[in-house]
């Protein structure tokens, strides 16, 4: 047989989904909102442009769905230690807490990053009290929304949970006993993730970042340059070490019948 | 184009691949369903200028069908059995003779799927070495060497 004759011979075969897998995948393509506005889990991304004075508007996290919020704001602000006591208090004030605070000061000038956490239910509040600190910059908002990956994660719990249930309805040898247990352990696992994610969206997380004085003049580029091009090399270098690395391990894993 | 239109358009296309890259149709059908969660959750990423949406869903299938491969050879390095054991069904499609199917049987995973992408999918060369992640050249170089070895094999069977 040529390989002419194997090529046609393969070419015949015709791979067709199981009945249920239809179903089942129908099922999940059921649960992609239809029009072209997706909500459903989708990122929405938006930055704003230099220099509004009026306050910054975050866009209203959907109810009663579970979403990651993340805001940055970037302040031009008269103090920069001033700025970042009434930041913190702010956030305090609405029930938030800062997960880290670095300030820099120089004689004519300063600049200071906060991360902050602030309850969802107050991040509209929290984004447009810190705002007013100062001038705005720059803004960026991102909202995407976890449901759709719980909502699988639940399925997942519901499909290994009735998988513990038809292995225990059986005879309990070593060998169901040792999946029995691999399977609960999985669910547990899920459980910790799906709980640790819902935790993770209580808080949205706003960055902020100050800046006092008037930037100082460039005059050498190039030499300002370099340690940004030496930094972007050795990262090039690495991604490409990692992506030979990822290769050789999948040809490994894949040599195998 | 819709997630539900793509899904019903592409998911023998998926499960296929998966199929012979898995050589395993029960493995074959968790893991094409799991591809269409995952590409459910990612659907908003999906951009048609850098590709179709075969290939897209393609590459989805991969990542599951390669997550898959590494979790199972950590549990059959844990539990000492042997992954064959478990496989109840041998067959990659009833058209192919036995000869056929035993020779595709003896192939390596990675030799699979390329035939996969290539013959049963009919992508071409781009496609499915983006898929892949390799250059086309490596991806025509892999086929003829899984066809080689498939015609060897069904020479020695006849």
């Amino acid at each position: 047989m040529s390989q002419r004759d194997v090529l046609a011979e393969l070419r015949t075969a015709q791979v067709e989904a199981p009945a249920q897998l239809r179903a089942r995948v129908r099922l999940i393509a059921a649960q992609a909102p239809s029009g072209t506005h997706v909500t459903h889990g989708s990122v929405f991304r938006a930055e704003a442009q230099p220099a509004p004075k009026a306050a910054a508007s975050a866009p209203a996290p959907p109810n009663g769905r579970v979403v990651r919020y993340g805001a940055s704001l970037r302040l031009r602000v008269a103090g920069v230690s001033d700025a970042v006591k009434r930041a913190l208090h702010v956030t305090s004030a609405l029930g938030g807490y800062p997960v880290s605070v670095h300030v820099a000061t120089a004689p004519h000038a300063g600049t200071a990053q906060l991360v902050l956490r602030v309850p969802r239910a107050h991040v509209q509040e929290a984004i447009s009290r810190l705002s007013a600190l100062g001038t705005i910059v720059g803004e960026q908002v991102d909202l995407q929304d976890l449901q759709a990956a719980l909502n699988a994660t639940d399925r997942t719990i519901a499909r290994l949970q009735r998988q513990i249930a038809l292995l225990r309805a059986q005879p309990q040898t070593p060998a169901v006993e040792r999946q029995i247990a691999a399977l609960t352990a999985r669910v547990a696992a899920l459980q910790r993730a799906e709980a640790a994610t819902r935790r993770a969206a209580h808080y949205a997380t706003v960055r902020l970042a100050l800046v006092s004085g008037t930037p100082a003049k460039h005059t050498h580029y190039v030499r300002d340059a370099l340690p940004w091009l030496g930094g972007f090399a050795v990262a090039v270098l690495l991604l490409l070490a990692w992506r030979l690395a990822r290769r050789l391990r999948e040809d490994a894993l894949l040599r195998n019948p | 184009m819709s997630f539900a239109e793509a899904a019903e358009q592409h998911l023998d296309d998926v499960y296929g691949y998966l199929a012979w890259f898995t050589g395993d149709r029960g493995v074959a059908e968790e893991l094409t369903a799991e591809t269409f969660e995952r590409a459910l959750r990612l659907w908003h990423r999906f951009d048609p200028k850098r590709g179709s949406v075969r290939t897209w869903l393609c590459q989805l299938a991969r990542t599951v069908a390669l997550d898959h491969f590494r979790s199972e050879r950590r549990r059959v390095r844990r539990e000492q059995l042997a992954a064959a054991t478990e496989r109840f069904d041998e067959r990659f499609a009833d058209s192919l003779s036995p000869d056929l199917e035993r020779a595709l049987r003896g192939l390596s995973a990675g030799e699979r799927e390329v035939v996969a992408l290539r013959v049963l999918l009919d992508l071409d060369a781009g496609s499915a070495a983006r898929v892949l992640g390799i250059s086309p050249t490596n991806c025509t170089t892999r086929l003829n060497r899984a066809l080689r070895k498939l015609e060897e094999a069904l020479h020695v069977a006849a």
